[in-house]
């Protein structure tokens, strides 16, 4: 069912055009244009996890948002096969003025979900988050471990096929953290697809099977997780 | 041959896309409700706000052409008024609801897949809930001030208020696309709705229009507010429906909310590159 092929693409991100910038552009046509991402092709196969490694600004969220398409690429394409469900941030849809409670269903139909499926995981995404009673209390009252552990949680009841991860489990206190990687080994053995964006390296090489370098948009390196990392470790010395 | 294959392919995705947007539509109320909600968590007032609004600003205008300088007004100036206010309050909060609504969910549109019209749309259920309520308040001060009294004709209300949403939608929707590349918009908003509102018979009775310059006539008849409001006083207030209000508000509900659902999808998948 999930047979991921991830085509090329090369998707210029150009400055955000303001009136006077485009009054400007109309006479000298030639604007500079960034290339985040640049002829990047790869393959990700089902039940695997695919670590992304690279400096910052080497296109890794781009790619990312390129592959959860709420990107449209400027040559190439992606084709996902599955439900894909995007960590890129986290609390994506919730509003902070609202109760825990309602921020569930926000961020639940957000991703597509429907009201009547929420109905059937909350008590579950509430559990796993460990916030009891404070689910009625408006998010903006939360500390932001509570708020990142609500997130993540709503994020993991949503039976993905594929994750798409953004360094996400950089926040939440250790013994989430470990709840965190326990959630997306059972989503693997489930033969779920993750790929995983993230600057620390030794969870890339325990954690995925496969990795990907990139550099300035470019893909530098494709292949077992533990040789990539080393090589792009390698770099940076 | 070419043509009619493409006509079809355009057609189908247009219908692959409300498809998609009513698989949505529980999002889109949520947010809606939502907004609504937040909106209004940190005023004593909250939801109320959303009548208050127009019904002070009417009072404002009323006390000024009403009170300080009266001059020539109908009898039931306070429900022509208010009827002309809240109608118009309906639609420029749509037009504000939508530029917005792109830009204050820029991490949703980054993130997350759907069809981006939904945005709009939510805008649209939180102006509307508004304009639900604050209704309900005209027809009670109708009513209670006996300035007009309810008539058969307020069965045709919600076919008013149907071709009043799509004229809605398509502005907001337009309003939204051009918030996304051009923040400008958002300071040019209450200037344009200033002007438009002075172009609307709200603050002045019908009769002005009998001795105003034959320019600034054909304006305010080619302004489809005046054909809005016009029908909505019908429904609500007993007068009689004319026929060109109702060409008017369907034409401009038509070209208006089809041309703007068009541009904003067919720039939707842009949208995150600007945000």
């Amino acid at each position: 069912m999930v047979d991921r092929v991830s085509v090329r693409y090369r998707p210029y991100v150009d400055r955000k055009p303001t009136l006077r910038r485009s009054l400007a552009s109309l006479r000298s046509r030639a604007t500079t244009e960034v290339v985040a991402l640049d002829d990047v092709s790869f393959r990700v196969e089902k039940g695997e996890a695919f670590g992304i490694v690279g400096r910052n600004g080497a296109g890794k969220s781009t790619l990312l948002r390129v592959m959860a398409r709420t990107l449209r690429p400027n040559e190439g394409r992606v084709v996902v096969n599955g439900r894909a469900s995007t960590l890129l941030q986290l609390g994506v849809g919730f509003n902070p003025e609202l109760s825990g409670r309602r921020n569930v269903y926000l961020g639940g139909l957000a991703s597509g979900l429907r009201r009547a499926e929420i109905d059937q995981v909350f008590d579950d995404v509430v559990e796993f988050a460990g916030l009891g009673e404070a689910i009625d209390r408006p998010v903006k009252t939360y500390s932001s471990g509570m708020f990142s552990r609500l997130a993540f949680s709503v994020s993991m009841h949503l039976d993905p096929d594929i994750i798409l991860l953004d360094e996400v489990l950089a926040v939440g206190d250790a013994e989430f953290r470990k709840k965190g990687i326990q959630t997306m080994r059972q989503l693997l053995e489930r033969s779920g697809t993750i790929v995983f964006v993230s600057h620390a390296l030794p969870q890339v090489v325990d954690f995925c099977s496969r990795a990907m370098w990139l550099d300035a948009g470019r893909v530098r390196l494709i292949g077992p997780s533990a040789d990539v990392v080393e090589a792009y470790q390698g770099s940076l010395r | 041959m070419a043509t009619a294959s493409h006509r079809q392919s355009v057609i189908s995705r247009a219908l692959d896309y409300l498809r998609d947007l009513a698989r949505r539509r529980e999002f889109a109320l949520a947010l809606g409700t939502g907004n609504l909600k937040a909106r209004n968590a940190n005023t004593g007032l909250g939801i109320l706000w959303w009548v208050l609004n127009p019904l002070l600003l009417g009072a404002v205008y009323y006390l000024v052409f009403g009170v300080i300088f009266p001059g020539r007004r109908p009898d039931n100036f306070l429900v022509y008024l208010l009827s002309g206010m809240f109608v118009f309050h309906f639609t420029s909060q749509s037009m504000t609801g939508g530029a917005n609504s792109i830009i204050s969910n820029a991490k949703l549109l980054a993130n997350l897949r759907f069809p981006r019209l939904i945005l709009p749309i939510s805008a649209l259920i939180e102006a509307a809930s508004g304009f639900l309520v604050s209704l309900g308040l005209l027809v009670s001060i109708a009513v209670i001030t006996g300035q007009a009294s309810i008539t058969h004709r307020i069965l045709y209300l919600p076919v008013v208020i149907g071709v009043h949403l799509l004229f809605n939608l398509g502005l907001g929707a337009m309003t939204a696309r051009l918030a996304v590349p051009f923040r400008d918009i958002n300071n040019l908003i209450p200037y344009i709705n200033r002007i438009w509102l002075y172009l609307s018979p709200i603050i002045w009775p019908l009769s002005f229009l009998d001795d105003a310059e034959p320019w600034v006539r054909t304006a305010i008849r080619l302004n489809p507010m005046y054909d809005f409001i016009g029908l909505y006083r019908s429904a609500l207030l007993g007068s009689p429906i004319i026929a060109d209000h109702v060409i008017g508000a369907v034409a401009a509900a038509l070209v208006v909310g089809f041309l703007g659902i068009g541009l904003f999808v067919k720039y939707e998948g842009h949208m995150v590159r600007y945000l």
